[in-house]
């Protein structure tokens, strides 16, 4: 089943007046329960087409079509309602609320979709204890290593069962053994929740393990 | 969760909420403080004015207040003096005689306002019988006199001197009589000082030859501010042929002297107030611009624009609470030993002398303010967050979250 389309995708920066050609032309389709890498060097538009994927961005040209909706088009309000309850994100820098403990970084999601409290706990708290980071709970993300931040923005990233992952260089801050271990915890989500993850990342181990790759260079899709 | 992120926000940078927090907390001790002042200083000159002789309520015959001639006396004083004392909200009343006369000493005379008393009645309407700085208060002595202690070093005497009182009588001649003083007061205000005298009831009656009869009523009802219900019942028994007039009658300038200040106050709790937003404007946009990347999170995990606003304007809002219950507990601690001990303002006491109020001003806090004051704080500080909250909803989240 199609999850995502995108369909003639263009996207043209504007630098000091200049323009410049992140992506052209970019026809995709990626299924339910897909495990997608797209790989590329630096500056070939990865993480630009995940931002137009995730309708954190919008295309200079193109559509892209989410469970058969285009929401190229879409205002504000509802693309903000579609990446709370349909996707998730996971960024490079972990990007956890600095403020909130591990525990509270999961439930935080569930709060915005207006989850009782109760019930928001006991399912954050089970799905750190099937992520093994349940001894985390009451850490703030400066008390956490890296690895466990991650760990931790992967389950935020789940708990509201997501259609679809959007995980943005997710292992670049991480050391070998540990992106190794989170790259198991999302595959085993992939296999076992049928989420669908698309990595942007040039980590040889994230695109060895990658089932489908998509490779970009300079703005196109050079291999699929 | 909203609330609990706010609160934390609040407190990540310390320092920075501290600063507001401290603006919040002296913006509100400040406004407490010169409220109270303020309050404390108008009520000093309304309940100075209305202890020396103006009292809560006044009754005349009809036209005296416009024309205060000794004829102008009340036609049945034993009507009105009855009238009162059936009426359960009157505390007590004096029966005054008032003249215009001059007064001489061997070296000086001077313009002077002659009441005539009965000194047990007048010592439970006025403060005049607690304001004797030297000698005593009227007795039973035909021929006593107090005066004030401006007069007294105007005409160059003292106690225990002789002096000449002269006024026109009811006939339309000079009525004269020597009195020997017997005692001098020290009120607030030294335009009274200087104006006014009293004797004995009988000894003016005497003089301007109007028999036993007076020329005003002077009633302190026993809770002022339902004098309104007192004048219009005294009004109602005794009829067209008296005037009845209450204090804010008879002292209109005070009255809007005293609104007017109301109002500059308020004035002065808005320029307060607008300082405030600025600074808080500041403190909030600095906030938002350092959690640019984190906002870019939340919106794309989905938070809602009207979500992120309210999460800065509670922040600006727990602020304001918390700076205004400090503030409100700071500026108490400051008003409430000032209200019992007051502040002495002697080195400006000539010119508060000269506007009524005495050398120490007591603040007195009103219930009124203070709720205003409460309500007011986190409303200024929820104004100066409404900008800042704006920009952090404005922003794209693709710029937010590569925000560097």
């Amino acid at each position: 089943m199609e999850i995502l389309k995108a369909e003639n995708l263009v996207k043209i920066y504007q630098d000091n007046g200049v323009p410049v050609n992140a992506l052209m032309d970019i026809n995709l389709t990626i299924s339910k329960g897909e495990y997608v890498v797209i790989a590329g060097p630096s500056g070939s538009g990865k993480t630009t087409l995940l931002n137009l994927l995730g309708a954190l961005d919008k295309p200079t040209k193109g559509k892209v079509y989410f469970e058969t909706e285009n929401i190229t088009l879409k205002e504000k309000k509802e693309l903000s309602k579609i990446r709370l309850h349909k996707l998730g994100f996971i960024f490079q820098a972990y990007n956890l609320i600095p403020v909130l403990t591990a525990i509270e970084n999961i439930e935080f999601s569930m709060m915005l979709l207006g989850i009782p409290d109760k019930v928001r706990k006991e399912k954050a708290l089970e799905l750190m204890d099937e992520l093994g980071i349940k001894e985390l709970a009451n850490k703030r993300p400066n008390e956490m290593s890296g690895g466990q931040q991650q760990r931790v923005a992967v389950a935020r990233a789940i708990v509201n069962n997501p259609s679809l992952v959007l995980a943005d260089e997710p292992t670049a801050n991480l050391d070998s053994v540990t992106a190794g271990h989170l790259l198991d915890l999302m595959e085993q989500m992939n296999s076992e929740k049928n989420i669908t993850f698309i990595f942007s990342s040039h980590d040889k181990q994230v695109i060895d393990r990658a089932k489908r790759l998509i490779i970009l260079k300079d703005g196109r899709i050079e291999n699929q | 969760m909203l609330l609990k992120l706010a609160w934390r926000n609040i407190w990540r940078n310390k320092r920075r909420s501290f600063i507001v927090l401290i603006s919040v907390v002296v913006g509100l001790a400040a406004i407490v403080l010169t409220d109270g002042l303020s309050n404390g200083m108008m009520s000093q000159m309304l309940f100075n004015q209305i202890n020396l002789d103006v009292s809560h309520l006044q009754i005349h015959k009809n036209g005296f207040d416009r024309n205060k001639i000794v004829k102008n006396f009340i036609p049945d004083y034993k009507h009105v003096e009855s009238t009162l004392q059936t009426n359960p909200e009157v505390e007590a009343y004096s029966k005054r005689v008032f003249a215009t006369g001059i007064l001489s000493s061997a070296s000086n005379s001077s313009g002077v306002i002659i009441y005539g008393i009965n000194p047990d009645e007048e010592s439970k309407v006025s403060i005049v019988k607690s304001s004797i700085i030297n000698g005593k208060y009227l007795g039973s002595g035909k021929r006593e006199i107090i005066i004030g202690k401006k007069l007294a070093e105007k005409l160059g005497v003292e106690v225990g001197d002789k002096i000449v009182a002269m006024s026109n009588t009811l006939k339309g001649d000079i009525g004269s009589d020597a009195f020997r003083i017997i005692g001098i007061f020290q009120t607030s205000s030294s335009g009274f000082d200087k104006m006014t005298v009293y004797v004995q009831a009988l000894t003016e009656q005497e003089m301007l030859g109007i028999g036993d009869n007076y020329h005003e009523f002077a009633v302190i009802a026993k809770d002022y501010t339902k004098i309104n219900l007192v004048k219009n019942n005294v009004e109602t028994k005794l009829g067209s042929d008296y005037e009845v007039f209450t204090y804010r009658d008879l002292l209109p300038m005070l009255i809007y002297q005293m609104e007017l200040y109301k109002e500059s106050m308020m004035i002065l709790n808005v320029i307060i107030g607008l300082a405030l937003i600025f600074g808080i404007i500041n403190t909030m946009l600095m906030s938002v611009f350092e959690r640019i990347r984190e906002f870019g999170v939340l919106m794309a995990i989905g938070m809602k624009n009207s979500r992120l606003y309210l999460m800065i304007i509670f922040e600006a809002f727990i602020l304001g609470i918390f700076g205004t219950f400090v503030g409100l507990i700071c500026g108490l601690l400051l008003d409430i030993p000032l209200a019992h001990s007051g502040i002495n303002l002697s080195i400006f006491a000539t010119g508060l002398e000269s506007f009524g109020v005495g050398a120490v001003i007591y603040p007195v806090l009103s219930i009124g303010n203070l709720i205003n004051a409460v309500l007011f704080m986190p409303f200024v500080a929820v104004i100066g967050a409404l900008y800042p909250a704006y920009k952090a909803i404005k922003l794209e989240p693709i710029y937010a979250i590569n925000y560097v």
